[in-house]
């Protein structure tokens, strides 16, 4: 009886022991270690390897551009994705076409949407800097500016993780038992007031769940960035260059020192955590107090 | 009766193979039939032109199975080698690598086998091999093809800007050093609404491919970028040019580099052989492209590749036989015939097959006989150390934020020298 | 207190269905005005764009790509002669197309199933140590992916797997993803009430998370499944590494299409037209069911 539960979970903590754990601790291995690539292990160095990335202006650079990427991405995103979810969430005809057409770009593979978003955002060829220029305006260096690069690069995210977002909120929403509604149209509720005191504060463990997968998702992003020109090294000023850009230019880059390299990889580890736990607080904080409003209509 | 007869046909055919196959000294002595059934693999990237080749192989020697790994770009080549170098396992029979991998490779040239052989010797031109050969002498690669630089140009262009525009003319046009090269640009451009070439950073590594020392000692120390006086005229060169509007400002293989060839981009380009199929497929249907026997400064090369038996196989032996078939002379020319990776071997270089190559897009002209020429004008083979790489790509970076118009030429070499400081490496 | 999902565990389905429709609950209280069909209208062509932008290039050759940056608004007579190019090439198109069926079908198959049942201890079995444990879980996700391939390639060449599509479908068979996901999904769906009322029918442990949390599980699996398939169809880096060429995936394959040195755009998106191709159609025919199955289907507490 009280093994059971152990069982449930056996066969995903067996294999996960050996192609997630074992990696994990490797890496924390070859972190405290003079470690090249190639070479191999050298000298055990202790936390040198952290307080040499520290010292990197380059590592705050990346830090930056990496926040200023997830920002970007995940606030419209998310946003965007509660609205969409909520017009979706209406009685509307043909329901399973418009779900379907939301989700469309999350079957396209990233390396597929980096090639073309290249082609749209090229800065002399490309059809957005064309239009742009056809109606008057002066056309973005998509390349040559970083906030303006840092938006290409969002806009590849957000193309392929919006619908996806969407439908988990959608998911979410028409769980809400429509008791929750009705008792809040008796109390004389209007639309905007059921999306935000019966709508949001249901969406909670969904939200959580979104908030946490795009916080994780949003600070390792890699494939696009990469892609994003045909060097891959985040731009000649690195203006777009992420965190696992770096750490993936310090392991198998020119200096090929997977020492470094997995010490930035933990550096980011316990950034994504500190974030996560914060989104997470905030996250369950803003849906508490608004809970609190319909805490009544639910026991009704 | 039938029946015996197929049995001795099939030893007469067994025993055709055994003496084809043993070469001069007996190598099988370590007890491994040579005639065992092998599987070989080799793995590639872009274009080597071996298709054909794999099949010919096979068909001379039946036991040999090979199985060709390809990969689109170098770099996932180059990510793939070091993975499984670095796990130690995993990697194929042969790895082709590209002449630039080289200064890091050497650095663990034991994990490579020796391919030191009687059968191969001489067989390259020297600063092939030599870049290939570790200080004791090992040699862990050998020689594909070459990258002899010629300068392709637009002769339609070239006319309307009242320059010459035959190849002979134009050769002796942009005969002499990078001086005169830019000083007949700022003529075009002058007269054009078409940049003269392509990308600061293509024109760097043509400059900086004639510098003996560029960014190391020869005993393998950096030279401080700082002091390094040689690599910033380059730089001021080249910012200069671009000042004066010669450079388009591409990004080569970047989208918007694609797009300019089918609009009047830029005018001249450096070109190694295999660049021409680049130009041809990129700027299908554009009449007008040339290509002129000079290059500034003298001969330069740009890429080329070698062909590596990595420790890890079980077939060493077997694999570096089938490394120096496919490396042979004859074969390479049947390679350069099908993708322009254009041979570095001195037999080839010399074979009436090769030099009477022609190529219909370049208005027919000579390439054989051009790149021949070519190869043999270069006369300086870099000092390519452990470091070059990372040097290198603070430098490259500065040319492009200018090029990208994010800096300006002094405070972006300031940067430079900030990243040098930054490698740690003094 | 007459809810639906008692209506169908007392009653069956059909009762369900009915109690919802007088409820007026099955496509929520709101009626969609012109708005709102205009707004979803906007969103799904722009969702829809970039794949057509892909097909209008497919449609068309290099020298008019580069020469036009705005593609004309209609596809162009050059599609099947380019998807023809594609499955004539070198590439072994359909080795690697059933390749990548096997790994997607496969890795979707046993990820759902390992993910529910620790989903389902995670939710609503009380263990010892269940709290730590889960947060380990999904603290593992911070772990950025790209250290951990060599590592991953060391385990692989010990089991012998390298060039296998097993190499591809092991490490994928968990992810802390999937077993978080059942989880936030079974802790609101699967309402303790309907586990302590099969516990009073006299079900066993195992019977109740067949009869139980299998159906209250099922649209959330689905939707799992879904994921998890489209994922491993497009992933191409680790496929890339561990793979040999004589037993690619499609993207490993298809990236061939670059190859040459020469960039040719309506090749290279008529490559991604075929390998995106499959994808929508597995998408249409199961989609209907599945994405109208997460909604409907739907335990609620």
């Amino acid at each position: 009886m009280k093994l059971s539960p152990y069982l449930y979970i056996s066969p995903f903590f067996i294999l996960f022991a050996i192609v997630g754990l074992y990696p994990l601790l490797y890496t924390a291995w070859v972190s405290l270690h003079d470690w090249h690539l190639i070479g191999g292990q050298g000298d055990f160095v202790g936390l040198k390897n952290f307080a040499d990335v520290l010292q990197q202006p380059r590592f705050y650079n990346a830090l930056k551009n990496t926040f200023s990427i997830f920002l970007l991405s995940s606030i419209p995103q998310i946003i965007t994705a509660i609205f969409v979810a909520w017009m979706l969430d209406a009685n509307l005809r043909a329901k399973t076409f418009w779900r379907m057409g939301v989700l469309l770009p999350y079957v396209v593979a990233p390396v597929a949407v980096s090639l073309i978003f290249s082609k749209l955002f090229a800065d002399e060829s490309g059809l957005i800097n064309t239009l742009l220029t056809q109606i008057g305006l002066s056309p973005i260096g998509w390349h040559a500016d970083s906030f303006a690069a840092h938006v290409a690069i969002a806009t590849m995210v957000n193309f392929r993780w919006t619908g996806y977002n969407t439908l988990i909120f959608l998911a979410a929403m028409q769980a809400v038992p429509r008791e929750l509604y009705e008792a809040a149209v008796v109390d004389g509720a209007n639309r905007v007031h059921q999306f935000f005191h019966v709508t949001l504060p249901s969406l909670r463990p969904t939200m959580i769940f979104v908030v946490i997968t795009s916080t994780i998702g949003g600070l390792q992003i890699f494939d696009e960035p990469r892609m994003y020109d045909t060097l891959g090294a985040g731009g000649a000023d690195k203006q777009w260059q992420t965190l696992t850009m770096y750490l993936y230019e310090l392991g198998w880059g020119p200096t090929r020192s997977f020492g470094r390299a997995s010490a930035v990889a933990w550096l980011l580890f316990l950034i994504i955590i500190v974030i996560g736990v914060v989104n997470f607080l905030l996250t369950s904080r803003i849906s508490n107090s608004e809970g609190k409003a319909t805490k009544k209509g639910a026991q009704a | 009766m039938k029946r015996s007869l197929a049995l001795l046909s099939v030893v007469a055919l067994g025993l055709a193979a055994c003496s084809s196959n043993t070469p001069a000294g007996d190598e099988s002595s370590a007890g491994a039939d040579p005639n065992a059934p092998v599987t070989l693999r080799v793995a590639t990237f872009n274009e080597f032109g071996y298709e054909e080749l794999f099949t010919e192989y096979m068909a001379d020697h039946p036991n040999v199975k090979i199985e060709h790994k390809k990969a689109a770009t170098t770099d996932e080549s180059r990510d793939n080698l070091n993975t499984r170098l670095a796990a130690g396992s995993g990697l194929s029979d042969i790895e082709a690598v590209e002449v630039d991998w080289l200064p890091e490779l050497m650095q663990y040239a034991d994990k490579f086998v020796d391919l030191t052989n009687d059968d191969v010797k001489d067989r390259w031109l020297e600063w092939k091999t030599a870049a290939a050969t570790t200080q004791d002498g090992a040699l862990i690669g050998y020689g594909t093809d070459i990258g002899p630089e010629a300068v392709c140009y637009r002769a339609d262009l070239f006319e309307a800007a009242g320059l010459p525009s035959d190849r002979a003319e134009v050769a002796k046009l942009l005969e002499g050093d990078w001086a005169k090269y830019f000083e007949v640009g700022k003529q075009f451009v002058a007269n054009s609404d078409a940049a003269w070439y392509d990308s600061s950073d293509a024109t760097f590594q043509g400059m900086v491919n004639q510098v003996a020392e560029p960014f190391e000692n020869p005993d393998g120390t950096p030279k401080p970028l700082a002091d390094n006086t040689e690599i910033k005229a380059i730089y001021d060169q080249i910012m200069q040019a671009k000042a004066d509007g010669l450079s388009a400002g591409y990004a080569q293989w970047s989208e918007d580099w694609t797009a300019a060839f089918q609009n009047n981009g830029f005018a001249t380009m450096l070109c190694p052989g295999w660049m021409m199929g680049v130009i041809e497929g990129n700027a299908a249907g554009v009449t007008g492209w040339d290509v002129a026997d000079v290059f500034p400064g003298g001969g330069g090369n740009w890429g080329g590749s070698y062909l590596t038996v990595p420790k890890q196989s079980e077939n060493q032996e077997a694999a570096r036989e089938l490394a120096a078939w496919l490396t042979a002379p004859e074969q390479q020319i049947k390679a350069f015939k099908s993708k322009g990776t254009f041979p570095s071997q001195v037999e080839a270089l010399e074979s009436e097959d090769l030099l009477s190559q022609t190529n219909e897009f370049f208005n027919d002209a000579p390439t054989g006989e051009i790149l021949a020429n070519r190869a043999a004008a270069v006369s300086v083979t870099p000092y390519k150390g452990p470091n070059y790489f990372s040097i290198r790509a603070t430098v490259t970076d500065a040319l492009n934020r200018v090029e990208s118009g994010t800096d300006d030429p002094a405070s972006s070499w300031d940067k430079a020298l900030e990243a040098y400081q930054a490698l740690g490496l003094s | 207190m007459s809810s639906v999902p008692m209506i169908e565990q007392t009653a069956g389905k059909g009762a369900a269905r009915y109690a919802r429709r007088k409820l007026g609950m099955s496509g929520g209280t709101r009626r969609a005005g012109w708005g709102t069909y205009l707004i979803l209208t906007i969103v799904l062509l722009i969702s829809v764009y970039p794949l057509y932008y892909a097909t209008q290039l497919a449609s068309s050759d290099a020298a008019t790509i580069a020469k036009n940056p705005i593609p004309p608004l209609l596809p162009q007579g050059n599609f099947f002669n380019n998807m023809n190019r594609v499955l004539n090439s070198d590439i072994n198109f359909w080795k690697a197309f059933w390749n990548s069926v096997t790994v997607s079908t496969v890795t979707a198959v046993f990820l759902v199933i390992f993910s529910t049942l620790a989903g389902y201890a995670f939710a609503k079995l009380r263990f010892r140590g269940k709290g730590p444990l889960l947060l380990f879980v999904i603290a593992t996700m911070a772990v950025p992916a790209q250290l951990g391939i060599v590592p991953l390639f060391i385990v692989m060449s010990k089991l012998g797997l390298t060039g296998n599509l097993a190499a591809v479908i092991i490490p994928n068979l968990v992810t802390a993803f999937g077993v978080f996901w059942m989880t936030q999904y079974l802790r609101q769906a699967l309402p303790y009430e309907l586990i302590e009322a099969a516990r009073v029918d006299g079900c066993s442990m195992i019977q109740t998370f067949r009869h139980v949390a299998i159906p209250a599980a099922a649209p959330a699996a689905a939707m799992l499944a879904l994921f998890t398939f489209v994922a491993q169809w497009t992933n191409f880096f680790w496929p890339f590494i561990v793979l040999d060429a004589s037993n690619p995936t499609l993207p490993v394959a298809l990236q061939l299409l670059q190859a040459s040195y020469f960039k040719d755009y309506s090749l290279i998106m008529a490559g991604v037209v075929i390998s995106t191709l499959p994808l929508i159609l597995v998408f249409i025919v199961t989609g209907r069911r599945l994405v109208a199955g997460v909604m409907e289907g739907a335990v609620k507490g």
